[in-house]
């Protein structure tokens, strides 16, 4: 089996995408094949290439205006017609975080991807639609606040590796709005000091 | 202030056409060629708050909305959302608001940085636009209005940019 996971994040490092990769991976085990790409960072041309042959995509982004990052709605757009001669039976899903804490506001970029699958001629598997992005990058998924999250990309392993269609799931973190608010507003005001501003 | 700010995909062709022909009372901000992607820096809001670090003419288009009491997105409809070229401009454009939170209509937003409050207008077009698309376009709309302190949006399509043109 070959599965290509394609980050949506124009960052380099430390990004909550990265963290779900590599969470996603170690429940994917070592047995698959992968292809790991960058949206940022390669070309169209070049992703295609790497894709080719897979039974199942993985795209990982964060929300960006509500939204597919542009850099990664650049690639659907422009590889919609050549997709499917390189991955014809594969399998897509997507695991989308956001730095509210409501994953709904996810939704929207869920279905970009469900219209990619259905022009490109795509099977559409699972999204996993995660709040608290904040949180995200430096943290381990799996445990607190991000349990949640971890049981979701539990799930998502088992569905890609069995190449199965599941509903689309939302994601809290395992802790209130509230106190993800204020979290999340200490987090800004310790960037402002910082910065003296 | 300004009265309306437009930011649109066309071609360079249809765009002279269709603003040459209204008069030239907007501020007209073109998406091609494409600006720079946003690298999520975060630098708009923590290093230079309002304006984004990289320098090309995507810095230019944030610092106008604040200043007009309509924003006016022309956009092909793709995928039910943006073009990636319209849709690079607004991300280069979040030092519009503030890094902050606000609880609204339930939902966890980001804080307005400025005080006016601008309408939003989404007008898509092309050809063989589905009902999920505009179904999509359109929460996609009022989404964007929230996160952009908007004070108000229509979401509005079109088959063919003459009729885009008699809306204008």
């Amino acid at each position: 089996m070959k599965i290509g996971v394609v980050n949506g994040s124009p960052r380099k490092r430390g990004s909550a995408s990265e963290n779900i990769i590599g969470a996603l991976r170690e429940r994917l085990g070592k047995a698959p094949e992968y292809a790991l790409c960058s949206a940022m960072s390669q070309s169209g041309r070049e992703i295609v290439s790497a894709l080719l042959g897979c039974d199942a995509l993985i795209f990982v982004f964060p929300l960006y205006v509500d939204g597919v990052p542009s850099h990664l709605l650049r690639f659907l757009e422009e590889s919609q017609g050549q997709i499917s001669g390189a991955v014809p039976a594969a399998v897509v899903y997507a695991v989308v975080n956001n730095g509210f804490y409501e994953p709904a506001q996810n939704i929207l970029a869920v279905n970009t991807l469900k219209s990619f699958c259905v022009k490109s001629g795509l099977k559409w598997g699972q999204g996993v639609c995660a709040g608290g992005g904040g949180m995200i990058g430096a943290r381990r998924i799996g445990r607190s606040p991000l349990k949640n999250l971890g049981m979701a990309l539990d799930a998502l392993a088992e569905n890609v590796l069995q190449l199965k269609t599941a509903e689309d799931r939302l994601v809290k973190p395992d802790i209130s709005r509230f106190f993800y608010l204020c979290a999340a507003s200490v987090s800004m005001m310790f960037h402002m000091v910082k910065n003296r501003l | 202030m300004g009265k309306k700010l437009i930011l649109h995909d066309l071609p360079a062709k249809d765009a002279e056409k269709l603003f040459s022909a209204n008069g030239g009372e907007y501020t007209i901000f073109s998406a091609r060629p494409p600006v720079q992607t946003c690298v999520g820096c975060l630098h708009c809001w923590f290093k230079t708050p309002g304006k984004c670090a990289i320098d090309d003419r995507g810095k230019e288009f944030s610092p106008l909305i604040h200043v007009h009491e309509e924003l006016i997105v022309i956009s092909r409809l793709v995928f039910g959302g943006l073009s990636p070229d319209a849709k690079a401009v607004l991300e280069r454009s979040i030092g519009h608001i503030s890094p902050f939170f606000r609880v609204v209509e339930g939902e966890m937003h980001h804080r307005k940085r400025y005080k006016n409050a601008f309408r939003l207008r989404y007008i898509f077009y092309g050809p063989d636009m589905t009902e999920s698309g505009k179904e999509n376009a359109r929460a996609l709309t009022r989404a964007n209005a929230l996160n952009l302190g908007a004070q108000g949006y229509v979401c509005d399509f079109y088959s063919s940019l003459d009729a885009v043109e008699a809306a204008l």
